[in-house]
């Protein structure tokens, strides 16, 4: 192994993948992976919405450690700033706007590209994962010249399951044909009922959920070309790939829609595979987070651990220390978020999950073994809770 | 500066002329403008347009700049001073309503029922619904009516047919087809009106070169690392005391500073329904 390649499919549930148990074969290359990849069935994002979520995934922070920031803070240490250090080629790919080189996340990338000097089309306005895979594709056919060429780690990330739900024709008729609808119609449908927040009509909610669900079939085919042009190289068989997601998406499972300053399974639960070659299935069912993702990355570099980094590498499985969770962001209700927002923090242990937002000072505790749609609240019930409460006081006065 | 430098500096400048020339051929002076920021680069271009105008013995067309409300001091000026050294007339435009709704304070609330008609026009043919919004370089309702409709209103009252711009193609991969002259159909509140840029095959180094070449004067910012200059909040040095001209010019993008990066990141943001 040679190589380490992150790849993130924003705002993908992990519920809609074959491999966490989806009947609707919206991710059959993906779901084939599974025979040679560790399967996570446990892993946590640390925030709802893109940028509470990728502090984890890229440097190993929480969103509010460094206060309420827009930018990453110059604080935070990113992988690919340690990895660069250490004479690793590091090349990043993505087009989702609030990870760009303005919002601070360019740093320590040889090749950083954000798709900010590209134009993108009026209705979807990000590149769509078949134009990621080219600028990759174009990468690698000139850095790897010849057999020698130093260890690289790739960032890859897909926006294409991300509103506003304007999936390609093809895999729209692969979800549902009877769907007949123009993009206009599509885009509208995001302007009138996403951003409104608009849940009264339950078959619209299940349309959107079908579009969606379109989108996850359109990246599924984004990822096998992606694996595709990692084999034309030559470099997979020398690479681990680790693929997971930044958060999930509501479709009204708590009264809501996209993915607000919210906590619940749909958006914090996550897909989490690494998958080698050479390695054979396996589950891990330790409770992990994606701020352990950066550490991972370390280990399977064969580095030493950073101490700019929170997490610890879930590599190898026996040694991974943690069966807790936590995560924070700002309880936003809309797509904009206000000044006024307050912070909504989560934590986890073993089956045991709390929930405090600050605006109202409110609890909320789950028992995910029982309740896993996170539906009844036992904060009032249970006798766990002042326990609870204690321990995600002390995550959040950190 | 070397010989091959001062040979493409007479080439470069004998195209714009040529392209100012052909403007004044097609266009009544009388009815053009110039757009002029105190950057760089619409420096280059008024100094160029200028020239052509004493050559020809022309009257210099009205000169025009840009008050967004957070303009640098330095800038402001830099406008001043040389207005009065080129004998400019130059004309301010602000949008004076808003301005007047925030009490001319950066980051004040404008609540869109206290605009006039024609802001609250625009701000609906940008399909802004909010009621509200801040008043800031980068909110994309205040940029719009501090700019474009400023720029739009100013054309449609002149009567002006013809606008001198400074763009130059290396600026962005996207402008690398563009023409010299680019006509502007009417539309909703957008007066019809052609721009030229008799610039816009310069580069970055280009424009030192002629700069220090010719000893056009510049803003001081250049020289303390900034490479691009927009409003105060939205603009950043390159690198931090090193004048623009001895930074990376051709390896690092000129908006390293990011401003557009940002407006292009804020308006995905805002078709995705978060800005």
């Amino acid at each position: 192994m040679k190589n380490v390649i992150l790849l993130t499919i924003d705002t993908l549930r992990k519920d809609v993948l074959g491999c966490y148990g989806n009947q609707n074969k919206l991710t059959p290359f993906i779901d084939s992976l599974q025979n040679k990849s560790i399967k996570f069935t446990n892993a946590q994002s640390t925030g709802p919405y893109t940028q509470a979520s990728f502090p984890g995934i890229l440097t190993s922070s929480y969103y509010l450690e460094y206060g309420r920031q827009k930018k990453c803070s110059p604080k935070r240490t990113l992988i690919s700033e340690v990895l660069k250090k250490s004479g690793i080629t590091t090349a990043g790919f993505h087009s989702n706007p609030y990870l760009c080189g303005y919002f601070g996340w360019n740093r320590g990338w040889d090749v950083f590209y954000d798709s900010m000097q590209d134009e993108v089309s009026d209705k979807i306005p990000y590149i769509k994962g078949d134009g990621i895979n080219r600028k990759v594709d174009q990468w690698l056919s000139s850095y790897i010249e010849d057999d020698h060429y130093r260890p690289f780690f790739l960032w890859t990330h897909y926006m294409d399951v991300h509103e506003p739900y304007i999936p390609a024709r093809e895999y729209l008729n692969k979800v549902d044909p009877s769907i007949n609808l123009s993009e206009d119609d599509m885009l509208d449908l995001f302007k009138e009922i996403i951003l409104k927040r608009d849940i009264s009509d339950q078959k619209t909610v299940k349309l959107l959920k079908k579009l969606y669900d379109a989108g996850v079939r359109e990246t599924d085919d984004y990822v096998k070309n992606f694996f595709k042009i990692l084999e034309k190289y030559g470099v997979l068989k020398d690479s681990v790939v680790i693929i997971t997601t930044d958060h999930g998406d509501e479709f009204g499972e708590h009264h809501g829609l996209s993915h607000d300053g919210k906590m619940y399974a749909e958006l914090i639960n996550s897909p989490l595979l690494i998958y080698y070659y050479n390695c054979t299935q396996e589950v891990g069912d330790n409770l992990v987070s994606n701020i352990d993702i950066p550490p991972t990355i370390l280990y399977l570099f064969g580095l030493e651990p950073s101490e700019a980094f929170k997490g610890h590498s879930f590599l190898p499985l026996e040694n991974y220390p943690q069966k807790r969770a936590f995560g924070e962001a700002i309880g936003k209700t809309s797509n904009q978020e206000k000044e006024t927002d307050q912070p909504i923090y989560f934590y986890r242990e073993n089956d045991l999950k709390i929930i405090y937002q600050e605006s109202d000072k409110s609890w909320e505790m789950y028992n995910l073994n029982e309740d896993p749609q996170e539906l009844n609240n036992l904060i009032n019930i249970s006798d766990k809770s002042k326990d609870m409460k204690k321990k995600i006081m002390s995550q959040i006065t950190r | 500066m070397s010989k091959e430098t001062k040979e493409r500096n007479v080439e470069l400048i004998e195209k714009s002329k040529e392209v100012v020339r052909d403007a004044f051929e097609k266009y009544d002076p009388a009815k053009c403008a110039i757009t002029w920021t105190g950057g760089k680069d619409s420096t280059t271009n008024l100094w160029i347009i200028r020239q052509v105008c004493i050559e020809e013995n022309i009257g210099l067309p009205q000169v025009i700049t840009i008050d967004e409300g957070d303009a640098f001091p330095e800038i402001t000026d830099f406008l001043v001073t040389i207005s009065k050294k080129w004998h400019i007339d130059l004309k301010w435009l602000c949008n004076f309503d808003m301005l007047k709704s925030c009490q001319s304070h950066l980051g004040n609330d404008i609540q869109v029922k206290d605009l006039d008609e024609r802001n609250q026009a625009e701000l609906k043919r940008i399909e802004f619904n909010l009621k509200s919004f801040p008043f800031e370089a980068e909110s994309y309702a205040g940029n719009h009516l501090m700019k474009t409709v400023v720029l739009n209103k100013f054309i449609e009252e002149s009567n002006t047919e013809l606008l001198f711009m400074a763009l130059r193609r290396d600026e962005q991969a996207a402008r690398k087809e563009d023409e010299y002259f680019t006509h502007h159909e009417a539309g909703h509140l957008m007066p019809e009106h052609t721009r030229v840029s008799p610039i816009l095959h310069f580069t970055e180094r280009d424009i030192w070169d002629n700069t220090h070449l010719h000893n056009l004067p510049y803003c001081p910012l250049y020289k303390i690392g900034y490479r691009s200059l927009g409003a105060r909040t939205s603009s950043n040095p390159g690198e931090v005391g090193v004048p623009a001209w001895e930074q990376d010019i051709e390896n690092v993008p000129e908006r390293a500073g990011r401003r557009q990066d940002k407006e292009k990141a804020m308006e995905r943001l805002r078709k995705l329904g978060y800005m």
